[in-house]
């Protein structure tokens, strides 16, 4: 086992941007890791310069107090889980996952005891003799994982393994990749773009955007601290609200007005961001999780943190409902804001979407006016020009 | 199985549509038929009349049944002669016998013994020759008749009852045949090239051939892997020119290469000799595109995840690749089969001081079917021999051409 640590490293393509930009990344012996981000973030490539598969165009990767920037990646002693397994088809599941060990000439009894101890401990004991084609998705999953273990190696490397997997196979992989990381102690670097992975399994999270590393931090620190406006709006689904206001201070009270609703907010939001303070009568970004905008009966709240909103869709999830409404101000459009307005032109002429994530027991009608009190306190305010939080 | 469409018009089409296959498949295999049959023809069965698809021998029986000696005796019928029923056995092909004619009915002939008839002493004047009478038997019955030829014919002996014989012409009874196909065909043109024997040397040229062939075939398998892994998977410089100019020279026609490529031999000094058909022939252009494109298929995930369990670039292919190809290579091994196995013309050209030691199988056939050959059955013999492994090599290989192994581990 062994720690792995990022130097500054780019990775830059010919005549391409570059994938990823001058990282820092410390990842410690026996940790869990998860490096997220949308597509096309960095984070496999960053995962790929680990297992030696990229070229590393500057910086320095160590692993361990190896410095591996021209070490093979056969003798990198890591193992990779791969997003479509990448099993050898031709071989049954034995031939599978003691590969690396005939490749690497240990004894015939040797291998086969190994082989069997992470079959046993993946409960693929009598799938042994089968071919891939002959085993399910979650068994594949699982041969794959099975030749990650059998080695030992110092690092796991896993590239969105379970994004092949369907729903509920995925919960439970994702528990058993958790429970078997704990039990080996091994150090972990696992990549994917889902938000819920990333934060049920991490020990820290990595987020990368652009190339750019943009915060690691345990998962709940991510949630309730975000480094920026970036981090903010990916992590959490459905996403944080983000809503341009402006601001008036009065006294000791803060409020937010925006798209012809006044909010005012709680003292204690003052606490964590000491920043708006300073915002009379300018523009800030008001971050609202969807959680924490609750139906008025269910949260008493003075009327001045009540906001009535429009119900432009319910979508009744079961435990909680969650209602899409429409504020009638401009989306911000700051670099690493949701990209709502790309994806959908619409809505920069119809306003800023918003979610609100209230209880269950609820029944609200398309088109019905809801009063929604929201946990003032809870929420997040972001420069709208750099998007830094204001701190 | 998608729903079909039903009713009588639907049943209608369906019918037509295997009526026309059946038909067209029984006209493309007829000829195959023909030379199948015609390679266990005895030669005397070949130009029969009327023709049969079955091979077929004479009827015969053994001498002392029909109360002589030596060899078996043919067996022949007399149909529509109720008067001798059965089978009756030729003894005696060569028994002198004389025709005679009755002269109340001048058209019909009594086949008897040379020495039979008594003379009457009367004459008779036939076509303006003056042709004694004889009285002869006619059935039990005495007639007059004049005799019209002496010749020579047929003593037969009916196989039920061997005191019962008759004389008549060969010409008017049938032989009985029996089907008996004459497997000596193939061991004849098997066998060493020998006059004496009718040895045809198929035999030794189908040594060389094999030979030739199965060189051919590894040498393009392992050539072609290892060209179209390099193509597909290892970077260096001018890789895509180099595989350009490869890919190019299939566009070259094999007849402008003959000429440079005979030089060649000359100098290297391998005219008339096996060594000129492999080794130019290991080398494939067609096979490596074949292989490159079947290895750009196979995900990359397989081969790093093969990097990672540290294997290196040789295990990788050995291990992995090729077996993941398996299709490929079948399909290509095929392919460099049936060109090995039938080339003629390079051989025509390159094994030319009629030196039948080195000829390969192509070659010895089209010796067989020359100007002066009489022995059909055994050119069929012989091409039935040259067609028979590709035909079971496609047998075998076929299944490869639709199975694709390779995505079947992902996902």
């Amino acid at each position: 086992m062994a720690a792995v640590t990022f130097t500054n490293i780019t990775k830059r393509y010919k005549d391409g941007p570059k994938a990823v930009d001058d990282l820092n990344l410390q990842i410690a012996d026996g940790e869990f890791m998860v490096l997220v981000g949308p597509s096309g973030c960095g984070k496999s490539t960053a995962l790929r310069m680990i297992a030696g598969l990229e070229e590393i165009s500057d910086g320095t990767l160590a692993i361990g107090e190896r410095v591996v920037n021209d070490v093979p990646p056969g003798d990198r002693d890591i193992a990779m889980v791969f997003q479509n397994y990448a099993l050898y088809p031709h071989m049954t599941v034995r031939q599978n996952i003691g590969f690396a060990l005939e490749v690497a000439k240990v004894k015939k009894d040797e291998i086969n005891r190994r082989v069997d101890d992470a079959a046993e401990m993946l409960g693929l004991t009598e799938y042994l003799d089968r071919l891939p084609k002959a085993l399910s998705g979650g068994q594949r999953q699982r041969v794959a994982m099975g030749r990650a273990i059998v080695r030992s190696p110092q690092v796991f490397l896993m590239d969105e393994p379970l994004s092949n997997l369907d729903a509920k196979l995925r919960v439970q992989m994702r528990s058993d990749i958790i429970q078997l990381q704990a039990r080996l102690g091994t150090t972990m670097v696992y990549v994917t773009h889902d938000q819920v992975e990333a934060m049920t399994m991490g020990h820290r999270v990595a987020v990368m955007r652009k190339g750019v590393l943009q915060q690691v931090a345990p998962p709940q620190e991510l949630y309730l601290r975000p480094a920026n406006l970036f981090v903010a709006a990916f992590i959490g689904s459905p996403a944080m609200n983000l809503v341009t206001a402006d601001v008036t201070v009065e006294g000791d009270d803060v409020f937010c007005s925006f798209g012809g609703h006044r909010l005012r907010i709680s003292p204690k939001a003052l606490d964590r961001y000491p920043g708006l303070r300073g915002r009379h009568g300018t523009k800030v970004i008001l971050g609202i999780r969807p959680e924490h905008f609750a139906m008025e009966e269910d949260l008493e709240l003075p009327a001045d943190q009540v906001l009535t909103f429009r119900c432009e869709l319910a979508e009744a999830m079961g435990a909680e409902v969650h209602i899409h409404a429409v504020i009638d101000v401009a989306p911000p459009t700051v670099d690493g804001a949701p990209t709502t307005a790309e994806d959908d032109p619409e809505a920069l002429v119809t306003g800023t979407k918003v979610i609100a994530r209230v209880d269950g027991i609820h029944t609200v009608a398309m088109g019905q006016d809801v009063r929604l009190a929201v946990k003032t306190h809870l929420t997040h305010f972001f420069d709208p020009t750099s998007g830094e939080p204001l701190r | 199985m998608s729903v079909k469409r039903k009713g009588p018009k639907a049943t209608a089409i369906r019918v037509l549509t295997y009526v026309v296959l059946v038909a067209v498949a029984a006209i493309v295999i007829f000829p195959f038929v023909v030379a199948v049959s015609t390679s266990f023809k005895r030669p005397t069965d070949i130009f029969t009349y009327p023709p049969s698809l079955v091979p077929k021998q004479d009827v015969t029986v053994p001498a002392d049944q029909v109360g002589t000696d030596g060899d078996p005796v043919p067996v022949f019928t007399f149909p529509g002669r109720d008067d001798r029923p059965g089978e009756w056995a030729l003894v005696d092909a060569d028994a002198p016998l004389a025709e005679f004619r009755p002269l109340d009915d001048l058209e019909r002939i009594i086949v008897l013994d040379a020495a039979a008839g008594e003379r009457t002493g009367a004459t008779i004047t036939i076509d303006g020759e003056e042709e004694d009478v004889f009285l002869v038997d006619d059935g039990g019955t005495q007639v007059e008749a004049y005799r019209s030829r002496l010749t020579s014919g047929g003593l037969f002996v009916s196989v039920d009852d061997p005191d019962t014989s008759v004389l008549d012409l060969v010409n008017f009874a049938t032989p009985s045949k029996e089907f008996g196909p004459r497997f000596e065909n193939f061991s004849e043109v098997l066998a060493e090239r020998d006059p004496e024997t009718n040895g045809k040397g198929v035999g030794r040229s189908l040594t060389n051939t094999v030979l030739v062939t199965i060189l051919v075939v590894l040498g393009q398998i392992i050539t072609s892997i290892l060209g179209g892994y390099a193509f597909a998977r290892v970077q260096f410089r001018g890789r895509s020119t180099v595989f350009l100019m490869y890919l190019g020279s299939v566009m070259i026609p094999f007849v402008v290469l003959i000429i440079p490529l005979f030089q060649l031999m000359l100098q290297l000094n391998w005219r008339d000799n096996l060594v000129a058909l492999i080794i130019p022939f290991t080398f494939t252009a067609y096979g490596t595109f074949l292989m490159r494109q079947f290895f750009l298929g196979i995900p990359a995930e397989i081969e790093e995840a093969a990097l990672l369990d540290g294997a290196s670039r040789s295990t990788i292919l050995w291990k992995v690749m090729v077996p993941l190809a398996r299709p490929a290579i079948a399909t290509l091994a095929t392919f460099g089969f049936l060109y090995a196995w039938n080339s003629f013309f390079w051989p025509l050209v390159i094994i030319n001081s009629g030196n039948p030691d080195n000829a390969v199988l192509s070659l010895t056939l089209s010796t067989l079917g020359g100007r002066s050959s009489t022995d059909t059955n055994l050119v069929f013999a012989g091409a039935i021999l040259a067609m028979t492994p590709p035909i079971l090599v496609f047998l075998f290989a076929q299944r490869y051409f639709v199975e694709n192994s390779a995505s079947s581990g992902l996902k």
